[in-house]
């Protein structure tokens, strides 16, 4: 049986993509000069050793996760945190809502969270007339353009100076130019002004030490350390997988995460917040919520493809596969795009609206041997087309064509005969292949590798 | 000595030409191929595919057909790989049928690995001509750890010159069936390939995967660039 | 590794960050290097708690208490990381952490005795309870969201100065 159903229409978004001539240029020196990077800060470093110890970590989190989850809330709460937990995004958003609204927020100024993506959290504050004002200069863009991430990492990495010099002159009226620099001022003082007057700040968490209770966060700009610190109120959204054991593990993980991200030793700004400012501090929120989301991640915990919940969003694997790499983040019409988007988007939004994008890996395994935590991302897409097909979302022509392929692999009669088939009847095969893969195959020879040694 | 030699469903249907070199080239190194007659196709399209059971069913045949002790020689890859890696799982709660994956996995051999470990072909003196350019496939090099093997082998070669390939290690687009499902992100990949192979000024790019080197063929046609493209095996051949 | 040796890859690895770099033997030393590189720039805000923050001797016409405001702060930071060549902010004893990011030149003063080698010489050893804000600086802020063009300076300071005491 097939199930009729179409999801994303990947292929389409994918080959529209691949006429857009300023997002491929955009796309290929941008993840050309991330993979270069990331290869030459690794290079100097004992990285497959850390890796190593970075998997086990992790994979000893994924299995006392609850607990974990409990020892963080417990010693946050004792440093003077609020710890929500929400099941889903409709609870998250919820819970983020009434915080902000309860105290009176207007405007929320936002450092880089995907998880505030995954549960659809701007919309939601723009209905109850709260503004999320995005202040990493990437997702400002974005903002502004009224477009959604393409890399989890660099939000507007699919446009150009010459776009984002446009999309300034018109949304913030200043004269048109494509200096980034110039740009990147103009983002400076338009957000300094914001910082300064939010009455919140909302953030993601990259890492979390249940020991500790305290929550880390990497930037580069500074706007994850004004977003913490200026505002009286610090919402903190978190998704339960970034739980790490403790604060003593933390090294490896700030070793990883930059190195693998864009090459760096560290990011120009690590900040380690624990609970709310204490008496005699002038540093900190004066009141520091944190909302762990689930959203599905305790089903997926409990199934074979639990280790993606390893993944730390470093983006290295996005960087290196070709396909992300031809056709950008949008394509996937998911959150969270490339090798850990195609696994993560399957598995949170359920195969029938994500099958499609199953399609999108050669498998050529350049994203596991780049995860800094050994996610083995090809073999889990593998697993998940076998999952798409015993849950009947591969399409009819496929399906008949793999039971054929079945029959002759088994057959080398039946073997024999499809070959000289296929080469006497090569030009109807070629007309009705048009616009296909068949297009570009040689004709089948008529004395075959078989024939001749036989 | 004595190897089985599958021939793989590319080689078979479109370039037995390779299959022929591959059989001299054993020759040469005083090896007899026996090519087992029933072979069919390793199951790896379906394998990627999702499609277990037909994967299975591949598999079981070839396991039945290249039974017995000798080595078992594969000039591609990802048709390596397959009966390397991937034949065990596929016999998941079958440990009498996954023994046996395992202990056929144990003496296959894709090409470069067996010149190279087992015959040393590297320090025969080998000769080519022109200039060759080599690209790395994915099964190849990350799922069977083959990377300098090929090399070592094309550098060996008296009379020819070895110009590397920038991003040498980056996917062509071919993945089996992602060039059906993805033709045309097939298509820009391998043409970004095929630049950089026209780019490096080289007469010939040699590879030891077919799927690959097919596509990266028609990229290469479709600019009517003048370079041969040729299995490593044919190159290595050619210079007997 | 020898003191001498810590501060060496410190300094070199926060040059590599494009922080500028000094090292200063004393009070003398310390009070030139800031003249010199603040010279023409103010309002500054220095807190002038600690030794070397009051060493620096920073002329009270040219102080303001506001870091909003400030054009450049000078402040003695917790320590430093060799590894990764980070400054260690620490808002432990009651410091503003903020002010070392508002003003658009940041002058960090180290004294050699608080850097440490590794990243887990420092966090292996802290205990309960953390300060609300510890954050480790490395080179001023910067972007490179704009075709991957690197821009310094963007929310952070634009210039960061480190004088090794």
């Amino acid at each position: 049986m097939s199930r009729l159903s179409f999801g994303i229409p990947f292929r389409a978004n994918a080959a529209a993509a691949l006429k857009n001539a300023s997002l491929i240029e955009a796309m290929r020196t941008s993840t050309s000069t991330f993979t270069e990077k990331r290869a030459e800060g690794v290079a100097k470093v004992p990285f497959e050793q850390w890796r190593e110890e970075a998997s086990r970590i992790r994979t000893e989190v994924l299995d006392n996760l609850p607990q974990l989850i409990d020892r963080f809330a417990a010693a946050a709460t004792r440093a003077g945190s609020i710890v929500h937990r929400a099941r889903d995004a409709e609870a998250a958003r919820e819970i983020v809502g009434s915080i902000l609204k309860d105290r009176g927020v207007r405007t929320v100024v936002k450092a880089k969270s995907m998880v505030t993506e995954e549960i659809h959290l701007n919309q939601y504050l723009e209905s109850m007339e709260i503004r999320p004002v995005e202040t990493d200069l990437g997702e400002y863009i974005v903002q502004i353009a009224g477009e959604k991430p393409s890399h989890i990492l660099a939000p507007a990495l699919h446009k150009n100076r010459r776009d984002i010099g446009k999309l300034f002159a018109e949304k913030l009226g200043i004269e048109y130019t494509d200096d980034p620099e110039v740009l990147t001022k103009v983002a400076r003082r338009a957000l300094r002004e914001e910082f300064i007057s939010a009455d919140a700040g909302l953030s993601g968490v990259n890492l979390a030490a249940a020991d500790t209770g305290s929550i880390a966060i990497f930037t580069n700009e500074g706007n994850g350390r004004m977003v913490t610190t200026l505002p009286p109120i610090h919402v903190a959204v978190m998704t339960m997988e970034k739980i790490i054991p403790s604060l003593a593990d933390l090294s490896l993980f700030i070793r990883l995460l930059p190195r693998s991200a864009t090459g760096q030793t560290l990011s120009s700004y690590f900040s380690l917040i624990t609970g709310t400012r204490k008496a005699g501090e002038a540093t900190g929120a004066r009141e520091l919520h944190i909302v762990i989301v689930d959203n599905g991640r305790s089903r997926i915990l409990q199934g074979e493809f639990r280790d993606i919940l390893k993944c730390i969003r470093c983006s290295a694997c996005l960087n290196v596969c070709p396909v992300f790499r031809a056709i950008g983040g949008h394509a996937y019409g998911s959150t969270y795009p490339g090798p850990m988007g195609i696994v993560l988007t399957t598995l949170l939004d359920g195969m029938e609206k994500a099958h499609p994008i199953l399609d999108g890996s050669t498998l050529c395994g350049a994203c596991t041997e780049v995860c800094p935590v050994k996610v083995p991302l090809a073999g889990l897409i593998a697993s998940l087309r076998r999952q798409k097909v015993e849950l009947g979302f591969a399409d009819t022509n496929e399906r008949i064509g793999m039971a054929g392929f079945g029959m002759a692999a088994g057959s080398p009669s039946l073997f024999a005969f499809s070959q000289s088939m296929a080469h006497r009847l090569w030009s109807v095969i070629q007309r009705l292949g048009r616009n296909s893969a068949v297009e570009r195959l040689p004709r089948p020879v008529e004395q075959t590798f078989r024939r001749r040694m036989s | 000595m004595r190897v089985q030699l599958f021939g793989t469903c590319l080689v078979d249907t479109f370039f037995p030409e390779t299959g022929e070199a591959v059989v001299r080239l054993l020759r040469h190194f005083g090896v007899e191929a026996i090519f087992p007659k029933d072979q069919t196709c390793c199951g790896k399209p379906a394998d990627s595919a999702g499609y277990v059971r037909e994967a299975r069913k591949a598999a079981l045949h070839f396991l039945s057909v290249f039974d017995g002790q000798d080595p078992i020689v594969i000039p591609s890859g990802s048709c390596a790989s397959m009966v390397k890696n991937h034949y065990p799982g596929l016999f998941h709660g079958d440990d009498r049928m996954r023994k046996k994956a395992e202990e056929t996995a144990a003496r296959t051999y894709e090409l470069s690995q067996f010149l190279v470990h087992v015959l040393e072909a590297h320090k025969a003196g080998l000769s080519g001509k022109g200039t060759i350019t080599y690209h790395s496939s994915c099964q190849l090099m990350r799922e069977l750890g083959v990377r300098e093997e090929p090399l070592t082998l094309l550098k060996s070669l008296k009379g020819a010159e070895f110009v590397p390939l920038p991003n040498a290690d980056r996917c062509c687009g071919f993945g089996g069936v992602f060039m059906g499902k993805m033709p045309e992100v097939s298509m820009a990949l391998a043409n970004e390939k095929a630049e950089s192979v026209i780019g490096t000024g080289a007469d010939t790019l040699t590879g030891c995967d077919h799927g690959c080197l097919m596509n990266i063929a028609d990229a290469i046609q479709r600019r009517r660039a003048n370079v041969r493209v040729r299995h490593l095996a044919s190159v290595l051949a050619e210079g007997l | 590794m020898t003191r001498d040796e810590i501060v060496n890859l410190f300094m070199e690895n926060a040059a590599k960050a494009a922080a500028e770099t000094f090292k200063v033997s004393g009070p003398e030393g310390l009070k030139q290097v800031v003249a010199e590189i603040t010279k023409g720039n103010s309002p500054i805000y220095c807190a002038a708690v600690t030794e070397n923050e009051k060493a620096a001797a920073i002329p009270p016409e040219v102080l303001t208490d506001d870091f909003f405001t400030a054009a450049v702060s000078v402040e003695e930071v917790f320590g430093a990381i060799a590894e990764t060549g980070s400054l260690i902010c620490s808002s432990e004893g009651g410091k503003p952490v903020q002010g070392g990011l508002l003003p658009s030149h940041h002058i960090a003063i180290v004294a050699a005795e608080n850097i440490f080698p590794e990243l887990e010489d420092f966090f292996g050893t802290r205990t309960l309870p953390l300060p609300a804000n510890i954050t480790l600086e490395t080179g001023p802020s910067r972007t490179a969201d704009i075709e991957l063009t690197l821009t310094i300076g963007v929310h952070g300071p634009e210039r960061l100065s480190i004088i090794v005491v």
